[in-house]
């Protein structure tokens, strides 16, 4: 068999069926994106949807080239659409969604398990945006730090207003680091509502992790020079102590301080301004006298304390640590030899 | 027979087993307050409503206790023998001196070791029991504040309110490390009564008992019982003030003494039958 011996002939065979695989990749795969561009660089490309509402279909490609998805080509993320025959045919619109989780895996499994998909129809696109998605460390990105409160305030606008002027706005946009937004007690993808117990901001957490981790952080409270003072005495003071054994009626951080509008005790506007304690108390304490509201709340037992209280508590546990050690010391030293003899006088005679 | 000498009559009993039980009830249902992560609040903690359920046991267990005070207090001004424990609940120069007595001895100090007689309370009691009157005195007033806390600071500024929480808290360790260490080695743990002394159920310590830890006292029944021999049975309200002896029923009703005694005698019998 003489094709059996000689193989030279697979050589262009080779290459023809290699030429041949190429052609049939089609010109718009892989990097090149100047054959979708050539349509949708047009500023005036734009569809109906469903609704009757004009999309626009342009895409910059500058600024697409400058976004992280950059130097990936349109097909990546739109791999329904084979060819160029899309705009004339009457495609599904299911057939046109872009799946992100192709590569994004783990934010997609826990946004899976995310209000904004199981309540409402919030995908990666609100949030995220289009074509020139940016990084979370880009400041004109949409998830920055400071600019969750307009991405979010999009649909929460009243809580992006309350936050916006609260303590912890107030710090953020003026661009402190550290200073938390929407994502810091609310978590990122797997964002669920208020009542779900594994909510990052669910009753059970917010004085347990929620607060606790700038304001229970070494680090944060020694950089902007306040202490964990308050939130270790919430946790030795009833509210926190019947909290801490799962009480949910007793107050928490947000019962006294609120939830976005958090404000120094300075504002006239703060819940916990001297002017309103009164009647934050009285939520759960109708009977709330003047001294309710005076006096310090967040107080330890302290002989070196700055508040009188914080002294005379301290003074008041030296003292009975002293009796206490004293007392039972006393009467367990009695006791054992009253037991030693005892025992000693029953110990069998020779 | 040994003698037995009446040391609670019925009503004493229930008083004790009442402040025993709310006493308990107040100690676990306050420490899981303050130790909520503790393994022994679990039952408490894992519970849905646990812990609002425990602060309305805690109050009801408080509101019980202060009733028993009260009613306690009643008892020791109106009956006879209440008004006789009262005198004789008085610390006197002697208890101090029995104290020292005691740790000299146990310390063999004293060689021979002296025999301490002690009256109807001994130091060990008046201690403890005045300890008692004061701890309750204190949580009671502590805990009402902390309790009626908007009242409470109508008057008095909040730095008292977090003073009574402090003393709420220690003098409760006290309290009931002092039962722990005083009260339970008295009656448990004390080898004269090991395994427990059973005068809270009975109501009777034996004449043994009575020469260990009331020696006075024992002379001082014997000597008024062989003047004027007295018949009282500790049901009546009106006791005399004193413990006095129990005449003892001859033969019990049935007993599990009494089944195994006749079990052995039966044995004695089988094992010691020589044949007809």
């Amino acid at each position: 068999m003489m094709w059996r011996k000689h193989k030279a002939w697979m050589v262009p065979l080779g290459a023809l069926s290699l030429l041949f695989l190429y052609g049939m990749m089609g010109e718009m795969a892989w990097g090149d994106n100047s054959k979708c561009l050539s349509c949708h660089q047009d500023e005036k490309l734009s569809k109906k949807d469903a609704r009757g509402n004009t999309v626009s279909l342009f895409v910059s490609e500058g600024e697409f080239k400058k976004s992280v998805h950059g130097q990936i080509s349109c097909t990546d993320c739109h791999t329904r659409i084979l060819d160029d025959s899309h705009a004339q045919k009457k495609v599904k619109k299911a057939d046109l969604k872009v799946d992100c989780g192709t590569c994004h895996e783990e934010s997609e499994k826990i946004y899976k398990t995310s209000v904004h998909r199981l309540k409402a129809e919030i995908s990666c696109k609100e949030c995220h945006g289009h074509h020139y998605v940016a990084p979370l460390t880009n400041p004109k990105s949409a998830t920055y730090r400071t600019n969750l409160i307009q991405t979010c305030g999009a649909c929460h606008g009243e809580e992006g207003k309350q936050f916006a002027e609260s303590v912890h706005g107030v710090g953020l946009f003026r661009g402190r680091p550290n200073h938390p937004t929407c994502t810091t007690c609310h978590g990122t993808h797997g964002i669920k509502p208020r009542s779900d117990p594994d909510s990052a901001v669910h009753e059970r957490k917010i004085a347990m992790t929620t607060c606790p981790q700038c304001h229970a952080a070494e680090q944060i409270t020694k950089e902007y020079r306040f202490t964990t003072k308050p939130v270790k005495s919430y946790y030795d003071s009833f509210h926190g102590l019947s909290y801490r054994g799962g009480d949910t009626f007793s107050a928490n951080c947000a019962s006294c301080h609120g939830v976005h509008d958090i404000r120094a005790a300075s504002d006239p506007k703060s819940m916990i301004h001297k002017d309103n304690l009164q009647k934050t108390c009285g939520v759960c304490h109708p009977k709330a006298s003047v001294n309710f509201s005076k006096g310090k709340i967040h107080t330890l037992a302290d002989i070196r304390g700055v508040d009188f209280g914080e002294k005379v508590v301290g003074w008041v546990r030296i003292v009975y640590i002293i009796l206490i050690v004293a007392v039972i010391g006393g009467l367990s030293f009695f006791n054992f030899m009253d037991w030693l003899r005892k025992t000693v006088d029953r110990r069998p005679k020779e | 027979m040994a003698k037995k000498y009446l040391r609670m009559t019925l009503n004493e009993r229930i008083q004790h087993l009442n402040l025993a039980i709310n006493f308990t009830i107040l100690v676990i249902t306050g420490f899981a307050l303050k130790y909520p992560e503790a393994f022994w609040a679990s039952p408490i903690t894992d519970v849905p409503l646990g812990m609002t359920f425990r602060g309305f046991l805690h109050r009801l267990s408080g509101v019980a206790t202060v009733t028993l005070g009260g009613y306690h207090l009643l008892y020791l001004a109106f009956t006879e023998r209440g008004r006789r424990i009262v005198i004789d609940m008085i610390p006197m120069w002697k208890d101090a001196k029995d104290l020292w007595e005691t740790l000299k001895n146990n310390l063999f100090l004293n060689r021979p070791a002296k025999v301490i007689k002690m009256g109807r309370f001994n130091f060990r009691e008046k201690l403890e029991y005045l300890g008692l009157i004061w701890g309750t005195i204190v949580m009671t007033v502590t805990g009402f504040i902390l309790w009626f806390k908007e009242e409470w600071l109508l008057f008095f500024p909040m730095w008292t309110f977090e003073v009574a929480r402090a003393i709420h808290f220690y003098e409760a360790i006290l309290a009931t490390l002092t039962i722990i260490v005083w009260h339970f080695y008295s009656v448990v743990w004390n080898p004269d009564v090991y395994p427990m002394s059973w005068a809270w159920i009975n109501g009777h310590l034996t004449e043994h008992e009575m020469e260990l830890e009331h020696g006075s006292e024992l002379e001082r029944i014997k000597a008024e019982e062989k003047g004027t021999p007295v018949h009282f049975n500790e049901g009546s309200g009106a006791g005399g003030g004193r413990a006095y002896p129990i005449h003892q029923e001859r033969r019990e009703k049935f007993s599990v003494k009494g089944l195994y005694g006749l079990v052995r005698h039966l044995n004695e019998s089988i094992k010691n039958w020589r044949g007809m």
